[in-house]
């Protein structure tokens, strides 16, 4: 009901006649979302809680969504605005399918998600959007949007209620920011890490939000879209497996594609 | 103007190791966006085995620690001891409570390691922080105050584990505050680490980017 | 067919009643009085080569311009009435430069022949609020020839909307024994070189002046340089070529 903001605070109450009504078409609806990429191999997650305020409005609501079978969507902030854009996107796809007769590229996807996003300039979805994927030549892709379509393609991003919480443990464990490689030992090089690392990563980076930030809590889905050929034993082999977490496969959604996305799920601490 | 609690801008962290504390400062002092020095050690040592922090209102960091530094001799002299670290808390505590309607924009966090009495003959690390008006938190692993809270938070929510040794202690806290300060525009400009161990404490100053 | 011409090629949108759209196939009619076009397809690029018609020395030659840029992998070249094309090339070049600004990627020369093929049975009368642009069909039909994932491409376009994708094709005045030709010589290992001659081959056979550098024009589509209009030093190279 926060949609129906009360009236400004300068507005005298006694004064029927001075009352007024703003609607407000926008609200926060919490939660974390985060995409680290790797040599062969992306992982995108999501919190599940949806809140408003202080109060939870579900504890299971998807910020997640398989868009090829080489593309995952992310997205925070209103989550009606982002459930509507990942519905719109998903349109667009379905018709570039049908017009050139193949699936979108990563690339390709990042560029509309601009288009999109800055064609609604003057009246912004409120969605934060991060891309994870492989790209045309199947190297671990992420691409990172603010409302309005400014984009990046990146490493690594967190965004959302725990996105302060989250972004400077990445800095650190992805970028290697304020490390030194010991004298004579190998440069650092950003995306790169194993899967069982990232995997390691993403469960402590929403673990620790969980324990800080009230907005991120109830589960954890998190996406791994590999590389065709790429082994899965690194993740489906079941001493990979955390307690309570389930690695389920997502057949492919086109012909030939042979990329594969698996999705992990898992709770979230609960006190 | 902004919040008095973002004006000049700064961050402390305090850690808990195997039988040792540390505490760490950025060293940047600002006026909003603008920055003005970057020596501005916000940590101050009541004695060998106790340090605080005071991140907040710079004219109050000074007033404070003044303060601080008039009460804690005036203890000396009485008591004929040095303050432990839990009491030097509550005199922290009370002396922000005092000005509990027009508060010292100043979020203090201490870190000190007790010394073995014959009642408590193995004292635990300590580690404390308060809000503006002096109330109490004592946590276990690691206290967090400043413009960079809640980045502080998340780095030393995934670096910070159990039982480290002063070297690990070390670049544990290191690593979190320098990253932490990084993503935040109103700390940085450099930080001076202390670990404090029973038998010393290491002070070093780290370099970091400036911008 | 013309004997049986009746009232039914008056509007541009009635069947007749054995079901044809006269004006339609008129159209198709101009393009056999253009001037002859050809296309060729090999595994290095698609070349491209048009006669142009010099009626009168008084011409300057290099200001007839049959083959046209669409986007840097793709380029065309018409046979009809040429000024009816620079509307489809327009068209063209808006579809691909508004595929790259939305997808950061080149059309697909099969879309972007698409495109040009949507816009061909955009005539008639229009409704309100009805953006048909042409009162009567294309006069015109084009060769695209061009790059994609796919490898290089050669389509045929014409006025009914249709497209068909070919290895080798001849358009105009000089097309059927153009095209007969065309498949005697085509094979699909064919170098570039081997393709440009074919092309002029071709076109010399069917033009009545002699081949000159004034009167033909060769540009190809490579994977390295994209769409380029062969220069008159290549062009003259290539005819001296032919002689031989």
């Amino acid at each position: 009901m926060a949609l129906f903001a009360p009236p400004p605070m300068y507005a005298d109450p006694t004064m029927a006649a001075d009352k007024q009504h703003a609607f407000n078409p926008y609200s926060e609806n919490g939660g974390s979302i985060l995409a680290i990429a790797g040599a062969d191999f992306t992982v995108i997650a999501g919190d599940t809680r949806q809140s408003e305020g202080y109060s939870i409005q579900t504890r299971y609501a998807r910020k997640v969504w398989q868009l090829t079978d080489r593309c995952v969507i992310a997205t925070n902030g209103f989550a009606a605005d982002g459930n509507n854009f990942v519905k719109r996107i998903k349109q667009r796809l379905e018709w570039y399918e049908h017009a050139h007769q193949k699936q979108m590229s990563i690339k390709a996807i990042a560029r509309l998600t601009q288009t999109m996003l800055y064609g609604n300039r003057f009246f912004p979805y409120f969605a934060y959007v991060i891309l994870g994927g492989i790209d045309e030549d199947g190297t671990g892709a992420v691409y990172s949007f603010d409302p309005i379509g400014s984009y990046e393609r990146e490493a690594c991003r967190a965004a959302g209620a725990a996105q302060s919480l989250i972004q400077p443990f990445l800095d650190n464990q992805i970028y290697f920011r304020n490390q030194t490689p010991a004298p004579g030992a190998e440069p650092f090089v950003p995306g790169r890490l194993p899967l069982s690392t990232v995997l390691g990563l993403v469960i402590d980076s929403f673990t620790s939000a969980t324990e800080r930030e009230i907005a991120v809590g109830d589960g954890l889905e998190l996406y791994v879209v590999m590389k065709k050929g790429r082994t899965t034993d690194d993740l489906v082999g079941s001493d990979n497996l955390i307690k309570n977490m389930q690695v389920q496969e997502l057949g492919a959604l086109g012909e030939g594609g042979s990329e594969r996305t698996f999705l992990v799920s898992l709770p979230l601490k609960r006190d | 103007m902004g919040s008095p609690m973002e004006y000049n801008g700064g961050s402390v962290v305090a850690m808990v190791g195997k039988d040792c504390v540390a505490i760490a400062t950025d060293l940047r002092l600002g006026q909003q966006s603008i920055g003005v020095a970057y020596n501005f050690d916000k940590v101050v040592a009541v004695n060998d085995k106790l340090y605080y922090g005071l991140p907040g209102l710079a004219t109050d960091v000074y007033s404070l620690r003044e303060h601080l530094r008039f009460r804690v001799n005036m203890y000396r002299m009485k008591e004929e001891r040095e303050i432990t670290p839990k009491t030097f808390t509550h005199l922290v505590s009370s002396s922000l409570y005092e000005k509990r309607f027009g508060p010292w924009f100043i979020e203090p966090v201490v870190a000190g390691l007790p010394q073995p009495t014959e009642l408590d003959p193995h004292p635990k690390p300590f580690i404390s922080t308060m809000d503006t008006i002096g109330c109490i938190t004592t946590p276990k692993d690691f206290a967090v105050a400043g413009t960079a809270a809640d980045k502080l938070y998340g780095a030393a929510e995934g670096l910070w584990e159990p039982d480290l040794e002063p070297d690990d202690l070390f670049e544990t806290i290191s690593q979190t505050l320098l990253n932490a300060v990084d993503r935040d525009c109103l700390s940085g400009w450099g930080a001076i680490v202390h670990v404090i161990t029973q038998d010393k404490v290491v002070t070093r100053r780290l370099r970091s980017r400036m911008d | 067919m013309f004997l049986t011409r009746s009232e039914y090629d008056r509007g541009v949108n009635t069947f007749s009643p054995e079901g044809r759209l006269f004006q339609v196939e008129y159209a198709m009619e101009a393009i056999k009085l253009g001037s002859t076009t050809v296309g060729i397809t090999t595994p290095y690029g698609t070349v491209l080569a048009v006669e142009k018609r010099v009626p009168s020395p008084l011409i300057e030659s290099s200001s007839i311009e049959k083959i046209m840029e669409i986007d840097a992998h793709i380029g065309c070249a018409m046979s009809g009435l040429t000024a009816d094309a620079r509307t489809m090339v327009e068209h063209a070049r808006v579809t691909s430069q508004m595929h790259n600004f939305t997808y950061d990627e080149k059309i697909g020369v099969e879309s972007c022949t698409q495109a040009v093929c949507d816009l061909a049975l955009r005539f008639g009368e229009s409704v309100e609020d009805d953006d048909a642009l042409m009162s009567r069909p294309f006069g015109v039909a084009l060769l695209i020839a061009g790059i994609d994932e796919k490898g290089p491409q050669l389509y045929h376009a014409d006025p009914s909307g249709t497209f068909t994708r070919y290895d080798a094709k001849a358009i105009g005045s000089g097309s059927d024994a153009a095209q007969q030709s065309l498949q005697d010589s085509f094979h699909k290992q064919m170098s570039l070189i081997e393709a440009h001659t074919l092309a002029l081959k071709v076109l010399k056979q069917v033009m009545e002046e002699k081949v000159d550098e004034n009167n033909v024009q060769l540009a190809q589509v490579t994977p390295e340089k994209g769409f380029t209009i062969l220069g008159e030093d290549e062009l003259k190279r290539v005819i001296e070529g032919l002689a031989a």
